[in-house]
């Protein structure tokens, strides 16, 4: 892959876009097809994103199945050929946009706040990972299942030791299977939903039958490695034992179960990573500072997988192209989504938790909610009886819930979730509530913001007067 | 008695607290949520280290010794973080200017020590080597305010009514009283009614000539115990004296782009571990919004004196607009004409110090006992010559 460190860099590119996954190579490739001036920028050293995440230097790829092979196969044949044109930034994270509309980014391989002032901000950002408190999910040895992928995508190893897979959704069959092939099988894929007990929308989805020849790879996988796979597994808790972890769970019939584990990972379907994104501008919308325009693909717009992040990335970023260069209306590539939504919303009700999940009256009061400052349910639970009403903001003033370092990450959609449970809204609380709209989206270096103001350029700035910095 | 308080900033909680202490009815309404604007986004500094003797300093002290009764005494307890302010010069402009602010805050009785040479690294060993002056004002501290919001709230008993804007007050048929107010949801009657709305209160009461809203950018740092322990109190950068005060000896700081703005430097090591660093004084721009510009300049200036702060990370930036008075005083008291009606609104960047004791004096004025503060300087009705409807 292309490892360019540009020495120059320019600030004011037609087209900015954050995040080397799918969606946004694919914008990359049919901006730079079309002439445009573009720059991606990557948090991580690689492009590839989630799925096709390329391994450090000198390790082979984890093998995927048939039909993403393929998907990628062909992603990276099309970004090699435009790659010239393409300048990438690896190891730099998007910070946001400022009132001046700068897309702010911390270069983490100089040290430096890059403030580019693009025509158009792509953001690409993909999927977060659902993950649901449970008691002890704080433990070491408890990971998220994408990182554990992540780890094993980049280093090409499983982790050392017993592997228990628990949570809901495809992904951990993936994971599952993942493990298998690297002769690390994990004990027991523990799955709260039961596709298999709901046929109409295990059916529905043979209408998608790459998705089917996926899912049936691995389950063959899994079968073949005498892997079991609980569905409709309540998870109870886990405890610290010895060296060793202990994973409870109810099976379908409500029996007690556990297992004894060095590893836990925890996985409960996939949504948008908008945390703090600013709004999309469409349309050629201009605030009087010069903002850009902002579009969303990908997993951050709307969770729907690499095939749809692909799709969706090459008609927006051809769309974009003709609005940039001739004028028109940039519009949302919605005939190309539709098939990948119900593909979507048929796993989704495939693998919907077998048990109502009301999670305020399931979980214990000590369980932790907010893992940065240590804020439990019961917290939670005394702020609102407090003060009937409580809104969202409040409670994270309040109650220190999306305040700390991980800026809601993980704790932000739960204790949204849980506050509607608890005040009986009928209307969700929206999760942005509580994580807001505010740059830093991540925590930046008070060095380089320092630093950085001699280089921003000035609204109005275009291509032709480039601003060259390093 | 049956009182409206509008507006659930630090102002009406403690107006609503007060209040129901001497056994009224409280309905707090907010336009929004207690702490939504101001109270929420404010640093906490509960000062007088910046203050000129005049009736905003003493109406501050009365303000401080409030919030140590407040503490000692209960309902604040443990959100009153006793600390000092330092005031910091790092050039011999600075130094002159903070000399005579020096002895402006001796003179009005404020407790200061003067801090040089090889005291300052021991004293505080976090600064950087430029200062060559610290004046130390003891008996000052931090409180945080949608903590200190929240916590009134609690205490008052009041009935909070959440996204409840008063759109307009109702006069009784005698037209000097009023006899409730208008929201969304319908008419609201009480036997009196306190507009305690912040900026709000510019559109309520036609004071757009008056009041008007003044951003500030303020930061929030990554914890960091060891150096947070290396400060013992805030610092204010001398630098804030030279530009408010004589303009003469400000040195010529390039203008930035766009329209002016003020900046102050400001470092408060918070009991979390972080720092809270700030801020500008804008009259223009989006008031909820940070740019990179304040930030980049705030930090630089932070690093500048205390260097330390350059290996942390930035954590959240936010902004919140003060409500300015065009004298610079706030606007507490009757409002004309309407002997039911109180407004508290103006606290520009001293509403925290001066929530509590204002909020008590609303009270009292309505309950007919001595507000405990003299309020003429801050009447209401001192535009009204001028042909503002105040
Ligand atoms: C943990 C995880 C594991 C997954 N595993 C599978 C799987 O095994 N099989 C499967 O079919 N699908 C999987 N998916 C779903 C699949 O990854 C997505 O559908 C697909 O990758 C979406 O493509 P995308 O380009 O929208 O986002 P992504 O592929 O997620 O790409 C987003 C990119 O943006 C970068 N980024 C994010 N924020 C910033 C920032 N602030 N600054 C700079 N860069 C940033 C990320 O590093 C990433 O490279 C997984 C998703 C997740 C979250
Ligand atoms: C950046 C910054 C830093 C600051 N630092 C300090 C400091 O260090 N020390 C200090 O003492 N002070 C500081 N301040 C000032 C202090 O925050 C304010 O003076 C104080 O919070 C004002 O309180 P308030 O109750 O009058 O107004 P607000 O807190 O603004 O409350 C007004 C309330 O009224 C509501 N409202 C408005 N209109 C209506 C309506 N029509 N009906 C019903 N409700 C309505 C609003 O939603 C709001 O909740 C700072 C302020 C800022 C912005």
């Amino acid at each position: 892959m292309p490892d360019i460190t540009p020495d120059t860099l320019n600030l004011t590119p037609d087209v900015l876009i954050i995040g080397g996954g799918p969606a946004g190579m694919s914008v990359a490739i049919e901006c730079a097809r079309a002439g445009l001036v573009v720059t991606l920028v990557e948090q991580r050293p690689r492009l590839g994103g989630a799925i096709f995440r390329q391994p450090v230097n000198g390790v082979a790829p984890l093998a995927l199945a048939a039909g993403p092979e393929r998907l990628k196969a062909r992603l990276f044949k099309d970004f090699a050929a435009q790659v010239a044109r393409i300048h990438c930034v690896y190891g730099a994270l998007f910070a946001g946009l400022d009132a001046d509309g700068l897309a702010i980014v911390e270069d983490r391989q100089t040290s430096r706040v890059l403030p580019f002032r693009p025509r158009a901000l792509v953001l690409a950002t993909g999927a977060v990972e659902a993950v649901l408190p449970r008691p002890g999910w704080t433990l070491p040895g408890v990971t998220t299942a994408g990182g554990l992928q992540v780890l094993m995508k980049e280093t090409g190893r499983a982790p050392q030791g017993r592997v228990v897979l628990a949570g809901s959704g495809p992904l951990l069959l993936a994971l599952a299977a993942q493990l298998i092939r690297l002769g690390r099988p994990p004990l027991a894929v523990l799955e709260a939903g039961d596709p298999i007990r709901r046929p109409g929308a295990s059916l529905a989805l043979l209408a998608h039958p790459s998705l089917v020849s996926e899912a049936a790879s691995y389950l063959a996988t899994i079968a073949l490695a005498r892997v079991p796979w609980h569905r409709g597994a309540q998870f109870e808790r886990i405890d610290p034992c010895d060296q060793a972890l202990i994973v409870t769970w109810r099976d379908h019939k409500g029996h007690l179960a556990s297992l004894a584990a060095d590893h836990v990972s925890l996985h409960d379907g996939l949504a948008p990573n908008n945390f703090g994104l600013p709004a999309e501008a469409r349309g050629g919308v201009k605030s009087s500072a010069g903002n850009p325009l902002v579009i969303r693909v990908g997993d951050c717009r709307e969770a729907l997988g690499a095939a749809a992040a692909v799709a969706g990335g090459e008609a927006t970023g051809r769309n974009l192209a003709a609005h940039l260069l001739t004028g028109g209306e940039v519009i949302a590539a919605e005939a190309t989504l539709a098939r990948h939504r119900s593909a979507q919303h048929h796993i989704a009700r495939a693998f919907a938790p077998r048990r109502g999940q009301e999670l305020a009256t399931q979980l214990p009061d000590d369980t932790v909610i907010c893992r940065c400052e240590g804020r439990t349910l019961a917290d939670l639970k005394k702020l609102v009886a407090e003060s009937p009403g409580l809104s969202a903001r409040e409670l994270k003033l309040n109650g220190r819930f999306a305040m700390g370092a991980c800026q809601g990450r993980f704790c932000a959609s739960n204790a949204a979730r849980l506050l509607g449970e608890l005040s009986h809204s009928a209307d969700q609380v929206p999760v942005s509530a509580l994580t807001g709209q505010r740059w830093p989206l991540r925590p930046v270096s008070i060095a380089a913001l320092a630093a950085a103001v001699a280089d921003a350029p000035q609204p109005g700035s275009s291509t032709k007067d480039d601003k060259d910095i390093r | 008695m049956t009182v409206i308080v509008a507006g659930a900033g630090i102002v009406g909680s403690a107006c609503a607290y007060f209040l129901g202490q001497a056994g009224a009815q409280v309905h707090l309404l907010d336009a929004s949520a207690p702490a939504a604007e101001a109270s929420g986004a404010a640093d906490g500094a509960v000062s007088v280290a910046s203050k000129r003797p005049g009736p905003l300093m003493t109406a501050a002290l009365s303000g401080i010794a409030l919030y140590r009764e407040l503490e000692e005494s209960g309902p604040l307890s443990g959100l009153f973080h006793r600390r000092s302010t330092f005031i910091v010069a790092a050039s011999e402009d600075e130094q002159k200017v903070l000399e005579t602010h020096a002895t402006a805050l001796a003179d009005a009785g404020v407790v200061i020590t003067a801090i040089a040479g090889d005291d300052i690294p021991r004293r505080f060993p976090a600064l950087s080597r430029a200062a060559s002056l610290i004046i130390e004002v003891q008996g000052e501290g931090h409180a945080i305010g949608y903590q200190v919001v929240h916590r009134l709230i609690a205490a008052s008993g009041a009935t909070v009514h959440r996204s409840t804007p008063v759109t307009r007050l109702v006069p009784d048929r005698s037209g000097t009283r009023l006899a409730g107010v208008e929201t969304p949801a319908g008419f609201l009657g009480a036997d009196a009614v306190v507009l305690a709305t912040g900026n709000g209160s510019s559109a309520l009461l036609g004071l757009a000539d008056v009041l008007t809203p003044r951003k500030g950018q303020l930061l929030i740092t990554e914890r960091d115990p060891a150096l947070n322990a290396a400060m013992p109190g805030s610092i204010m950068s001398g630098r804030y004296l030279l530009s408010k005060g004589s303009q003469k000896t400000a040195s010529a700081a390039p203008a930035p782009a766009g329209p002016a703005r003020g900046f102050g430097l400001v470092i408060d090591p918070l009991r979390t571990g972080q720092f809270l660093i700030g801020g500008t004084r804008e009259d223009h721009g989006n008031k909820q919004e940070t740019d990179l510009s304040a930030v980049s300049r705030i930090l630089a200036d932070a690093v500048a004196l205390v260097p330390d702060l350059a290996r942390l990370r930035l954590l959240r930036s936010f902004a919140g607009a003060r409500a300015a008075v065009r004298d610079g005083l706030p606007l507490v008291g009757r409002l004309p004409g309407l002997s039911n009606a109180v407004v508290a609104t103006g606290f520009e960047g001293d509403g925290i110090c001066l929530g509590p004791v204002m909020g008590r004096a609303v009270a009292r004025l309505l309950l007919d006992k001595e507000p405990g503060l003299d309020l003429a300087p801050f009447a209401p009705n001192r535009f009204q010559s001028s042909g503002d409807a105040a």
